[in-house]
């Protein structure tokens, strides 16, 4: 992957990613209202669906994922990424 | 099936399932049949903290100056949260230590059993600093008919199981008539119990707990009783982490791959989960009516606690992929989340608490483009 990575989001916009500490401090830093909680791996509160596109992990998940799913505080964008947010 | 410390048999403890299998004997970690036990253990202890860390002398001050329904709401708190930590303290060894299989699992009941621990030397901790007489605070626990309520819905399936237990332990795997009484020591029957409890338990860590935590916050975002606010923010860290814990327990054996039975159960016994779920919600409803019976405290009342109760149950129940028993809404307290956020931010571990701070952590790996930023 060359470039900096695209971050797309359901129902909100598409933005370029500015090296923020994880994911998830990516999406606020976009005002964009990404759930969370614990911020540390293990609360679960932060679950999105990965769509497209690889993560590099910062710190260990400890929550019981399925295959498609990732903590938005645990990881950072390797390429362009698609997510989904949950519902409510 | 007597227990057994330490029997030499030389079985291969990944291919047991994680209760009623072999008992463990080697406590080794080397080969693991679920890694995540040994992560969690390890989060533990990076979580490691002392109740005495935290200075309270200005919660003193906080408290005298309280008007006497204040008082009320947060000594309550306090009373019913020693009363669910004596329980975590001792009952997750006394009930599961005896059927576990697998040693990480083994090894995660005492770590998080030891945790609960520290909790109750700091319900001590606090209220030797606040009151002059601890005691009329420890006496109240068993005496108060609004927590003793719940004490029976916290502890009956522990004390059914581990009763249920102990007359496998010594009379082996069947039904047994006891004094004119009878047993149900089936295989699984004991199996069923197990899932019950570890509901309940998980239950009690993930709304139980979080009526007492949002008092205490809620008193801290008006700058009263702050240290008490640091002990309770590490106190829901921890607690956040067991509920992780008994999330993968319960999600693992619905999924029936470690032990099919456990699928069979999860099944069947939906509808007793739910009402479990249905049970604790409405109590705590009850117990925010009765915190704040005497009067309300600004930014909280009954009624918003009450919707926070439901909000936070919904939220547990999704994670077990059960469905919402309550209207779908917003968090109706989101400056909680400022309080049960771990320190992942990078500063020195000295200035702070932090959760991700392991003690003797070094990275070894030295490349030689380690030092391209450097020049002479």
């Amino acid at each position: 992957m060359s470039g900096i990575p695209r971050i797309k989001v359901n129902n909100y916009h598409t933005f370029y990613y500015q090296y923020e500490f994880s994911l998830l401090d990516a999406l606020e830093a976009q005002n964009i209202p990404a759930p969370y909680s614990c911020r540390g791996g293990y609360c679960g509160c932060c679950k999105v669906k990965l769509i497209e596109g690889q993560v590099d992990y910062i710190q260990e998940s400890l929550v019981d994922l399925k295959e498609d799913e990732i903590l938005t505080c645990c990881c950072r964008p390797q390429s362009h990424i698609e997510i989904e947010l949950p519902d409510d | 099936m007597s227990y057994s410390t330490f029997s030499p048999s030389n079985h291969d403890a990944t291919r047991e399932p994680m209760f009623f299998g072999r008992s463990v004997n080697v406590a080794r970690y080397d080969k693991q049949k679920y890694p995540i036990f040994e992560k969690l253990i390890e989060k533990q202890l990076s979580f490691f903290w002392r109740p005495e860390e935290v200075d309270l002398t200005n919660d003193r001050k906080d408290f005298m100056d309280m008007p006497e329904h204040e008082k009320h709401i947060f000594l309550s708190n306090l009373k019913y949260q020693t009363l669910l930590d004596s329980v975590q303290g001792r009952s997750p060894n006394v009930a599961f230590l005896p059927v576990v299989s697998l040693p990480e699992l083994e090894t995660w009941f005492e770590t998080w059993a030891f945790s609960e621990t520290i909790h109750s030397r700091s319900y001590t901790h606090i209220i030797r600093n606040i009151v002059t007489e601890p005691s009329e605070v420890f006496d109240h626990i068993v005496t108060n008919p609004e927590i003793i309520k719940r004490a029976e819905a916290v502890t009956r399936l522990y004390d059914e199981f581990i009763q249920l237990v102990n007359i496998y332990g010594v009379h082996g795997a069947g039904v047994h008539m006891i004094d004119g009484e009878r047993y149900d020591a089936t295989l699984y029957n004991l199996k069923k119990r197990l899932y019950l409890t570890l509901v309940s338990v998980n239950v009690l860590e993930a709304i139980r707990f979080y009526v007492s935590f949002a008092c205490s916050f809620a008193f801290a975002e008006r700058a009263l009783m702050e240290g008490n606010a640091k002990i309770i923010k590490l106190i829901a860290r921890d607690e956040a982490l067991h509920l992780t814990g008994t999330q993968h327990m319960l999600n693992l054996m619905a999924a029936g791959a470690d032990d099919p039975d456990f699928k069979q159960i999860a099944a069947e016994c939906e509808e007793q989960v739910y009402a479990i779920f249905r049970e604790a919600a409405e109590q705590e409803k009850d117990w925010a009516e009765y915190l704040f019976s005497e009067g309300s405290m600004i930014g909280l009342n009954a009624r918003i606690l009450g919707d926070y109760v439901e909000y936070i149950t919904n939220v547990r129940m999704k994670a077990l992929g059960l469905t919402e028993i309550f209207p779908q809404r917003q968090n109706p307290l989101p400056w909680m989340n400022g309080w049960l956020v771990s320190d992942n931010v990078q500063v020195a571990p000295q200035e702070a608490e932090i959760s991700s701070y392991l003690v003797g952590q070094i990275d070894n790996e030295v490349d030689t483009d380690d030092f391209d930023g450097f020049d002479l």
